[in-house]
């Protein structure tokens, strides 16, 4: 694979290891995943516009959009979780034990 | 020819011109009651020659001036039927109405705003004859809807008393379920005859369409007072006496009646409508002159009264005799307001009492106001050869010897009785006997103004029944030949009516007041139809609709029956699916190193 390939992937490969493991704070999860989103609008990007391929042109915006919504939700999930237990620590998010 | 035009147009405009005058300084003076009483005398004057040219000629006219719109095949413009109808009931309309303004110059005197008054009572007379010379459904819904404002507006005229402003909505509300059936019989109009004017109308219609009828029969019950729409009526006495003698009494509510009359020719082939105009009739007319018999308060017996002869106009149509109706409503206009003017003579002589329990021995003291109390009560019970005579008992004549339903004539003939049964209730116990009032210096009846209408409508209570029926050109064939029994019949009850009211009144009067028996607390709470129609409907029709919009669809529909029980069921099957501790950091974790293995693995195996 070429050099910018590796380098976008190695990105994206970041931010899922930041993703899957965290210490503490439900807010870096949802900055990583911000970061997925990124490098992924860059790939689908790039490659697009590469190969000239016109009819999915549109794909990385309306990743962009629905990344912004999925941003949004996640938020107002943090805020609640918040409200409920003064922190994000994600020990609290224990719920559904039985 | 060229008269008839020019004069009905000139009587319209006439009454305008004082509500145009009312912008002006003129209003706030004390010459503007004479000035609005000068011009409806002038305007009486003027629709004398009108009805003067048909008499003689017996053509009628059709004014179709300012075409205001046309949507899609639709043509409305302005247009005045001068026909039979609304040429005799606008002479007669402006005479009462001239009587009625020079008696409230004398009731409201003391009134600061008296001139506001009389600029109501000329709109809504304006109203009325927009009503009656309409010759389109539109025009006349706009005269119709004007006289329901304007009967809102006069009754609550003491709008400080929440009773009357209780009587006012009350009119209000149960126009407007007559007004649904209005709307309904022009939609069905427009949408099947393609018009909304009363020629075009009759002339596409010759096999009588039940659903416009039954709209128009609705109407009528709503304006006029009919069994079920009726409880306005003696509320709306809540207004002065002049409002209920214009309105309530020869005008406003006849206006129902008066649209029936209009549809005559639909109505003539449609034998169901007629049983249940007719059934619908009989049944008011019982119903109130029940009710009339023990109420206590003068002004309520009168509008009973009055309803019970609206029961009686609308026996008439169902009979098939729109012509009788109308010469009823003529004839009844005079003295139904004599009688209303003359309470108001006792009612302001007696210090605004109104129960006539508290009044008595008026004979010697107020003579003219007897004399005309009694002939008006004379006239209204149909005694040979007053007014009352030329229309009433043509109509019950008609009823006994038509093909018609037994039921419906049984009981207008038992509310013929009781009418003079009540009659004698008012006299016995208003003039007669001695005086249960406190002895008051200021009795007294000698202001011109409020003699002189009086004494005008007495003189048309007696004559007027004559002129009218030898005026009026006859449209059916009337009645000439039945057997006697049935030609005595209303004189009869009438005056077996007169007879038992006479002695129970006089063997009764030193007797103790005993307690109501169920009879009588039926007849005085108007057999208990506004106690239960007033409070339960609204109440059923309310808490209905705050369990449909609460309940149902604010907590069920949109709150517990999706939401609520998806995050239900969501947590059961979890519970019930999974055992997890929560532990997410190394379920995360887990998953990363899965996905490394995998792709190391997959790697290494291509």
């Amino acid at each position: 694979m070429s050099l910018v390939h590796i380098n976008i992937l190695m990105a994206f490969i970041m931010s899922l290891t930041g993703l899957l493991m965290y210490r503490s704070h439900l807010m870096s999860a949802l900055l990583c995943l911000e970061g997925m989103m990124l490098s992924l609008f860059v790939l689908a990007t790039l490659t697009i516009l590469n190969s000239h391929f016109t009819l999915a042109n549109m794909m990385p915006i309306i990743l962009l959009v629905f990344a912004a919504c999925e941003a949004a939700i996640g938020l107002a999930l943090l805020v609640m979780i918040s409200n409920t237990y003064g922190t994000d620590y994600v020990q609290n998010l224990n719920l559904l034990q039985c | 020819m060229n008269l008839f035009t020019s004069s009905t147009l000139l009587t319209l405009f006439m009454l305008t011109t004082p509500i145009v005058a009312s912008s002006t300084n003129f209003y706030k003076s004390n010459k503007y009651q004479h000035y609005v009483k000068n011009m409806t005398l002038l305007a009486f004057i003027t629709s004398l020659i009108p009805t003067t040219m048909f008499v003689h000629t017996n053509q009628e006219t059709l004014i179709s001036s300012w075409h205001w719109i046309t949507i899609h095949t639709l043509k409305l413009s302005l247009s005045f039927k001068m026909d039979y109808f609304s040429l005799m009931f606008m002479p007669v309309a402006l005479f009462i109405t001239w009587s009625i303004m020079e008696f409230s110059i004398w009731y409201m005197h003391s009134d600061p705003n008296i001139n506001q008054f009389f600029k109501y009572l000329l709109i809504f007379l304006i109203t009325m004859l927009i009503l009656t010379t309409a010759n389109n459904l539109f025009q006349l819904f706009i005269g119709w809807e004007g006289v329901g404002i304007m009967s809102f507006l006069l009754i609550g005229w003491w709008f400080g008393r929440s009773d009357a402003n209780t009587a006012a909505l009350q009119a209000i509300l149960y126009n407007r379920i007559g007004d649904i059936g209005f709307l309904l019989s022009m939609a069905w109009f427009l949408s099947n005859t393609n018009t909304w004017d009363l020629q075009q109308i009759f002339m596409l219609n010759q096999s009588s369409p039940n659903i416009p009828l039954m709209g128009l029969t609705l109407a009528a019950a709503g304006k006029s007072a009919q069994f079920g729409l009726h409880p306005w009526l003696p509320s709306a006495m809540e207004g002065p006496t002049p409002v209920s003698a214009l309105l309530h009494s020869s005008t406003m509510v006849v206006a129902g009646i008066f649209l029936l009359i209009r549809f005559y020719p639909l109505m003539e082939n449609n034998k169901p409508i007629q049983t249940m105009v007719l059934s619908l009739g009989a049944l008011t007319t019982l119903f109130t002159a029940i009710c009339a018999l023990t109420q206590n308060d003068i002004k309520k017996i009168i509008a009973f009264s009055t309803s019970s002869q609206l029961g009686l106009m609308m026996v008439t149509i169902g009979l098939n005799q729109p012509h009788l109706a109308f010469l009823h409503i003529c004839t009844h206009a005079f003295f139904k307001a004599m009688l209303f003017l003359c309470s108001g003579s006792i009612i302001h002589s007696l210090n605004n009492e109104q129960d006539i329990r508290k009044m008595g021995g008026l004979y010697k003291i107020l003579p003219f106001t007897t004399t005309a109390l009694i002939t008006g009560c004379l006239a209204l019970t149909g005694m040979p050869f007053l007014t009352g005579f030329y229309s009433k008992d043509l109509i019950i004549e008609a009823a006994t010897s038509s093909y018609t339903n037994a039921w419906a004539l049984l009981l207008t003939l038992i509310a013929t009785s009781l009418t003079a049964i009540y009659s004698t209730r008012i006299i016995f116990l208003t003039l007669l006997e001695q005086p249960r009032f406190p002895p008051l210096v200021s009795i007294n009846e000698t202001n011109p103004m409020l003699i002189n209408p009086i004494k005008r409508l007495l003189i048309g209570s007696i004559f007027a029944g004559f002129i009218l029926s030898n005026n009026m050109p006859p449209m059916t064939t009337p009645l000439m030949t039945m057997p006697l029994h049935l030609k005595l019949t209303a004189l009869t009850m009438t005056i077996l009516g007169f007879i038992l009211a006479f002695e129970i009144n006089s063997y009764s009067k030193t007797l103790k007041y005993p307690h109501p028996s169920n009879a009588t607390n039926f007849s005085t709470l108007l057999g208990y139809f506004p106690t239960i129609m007033h409070r339960l409907p609204p109440y059923l029709v309310l808490t209905m609709s705050q369990k449909l919009a609460t309940s149902l669809l604010d907590l069920t529909w949109m709150e517990v029956l999706l939401p609520k029980t998806t995050a239900h069921i969501q947590l059961k099957a979890s519970l019930l699916t999974s055992n997890q501790k929560g532990l997410i950091k190394l379920y995360f974790l887990s998953f990363l190193i899965t996905m490394t293995l995998t792709l190391v693995l997959f790697n290494y195996l291509e």
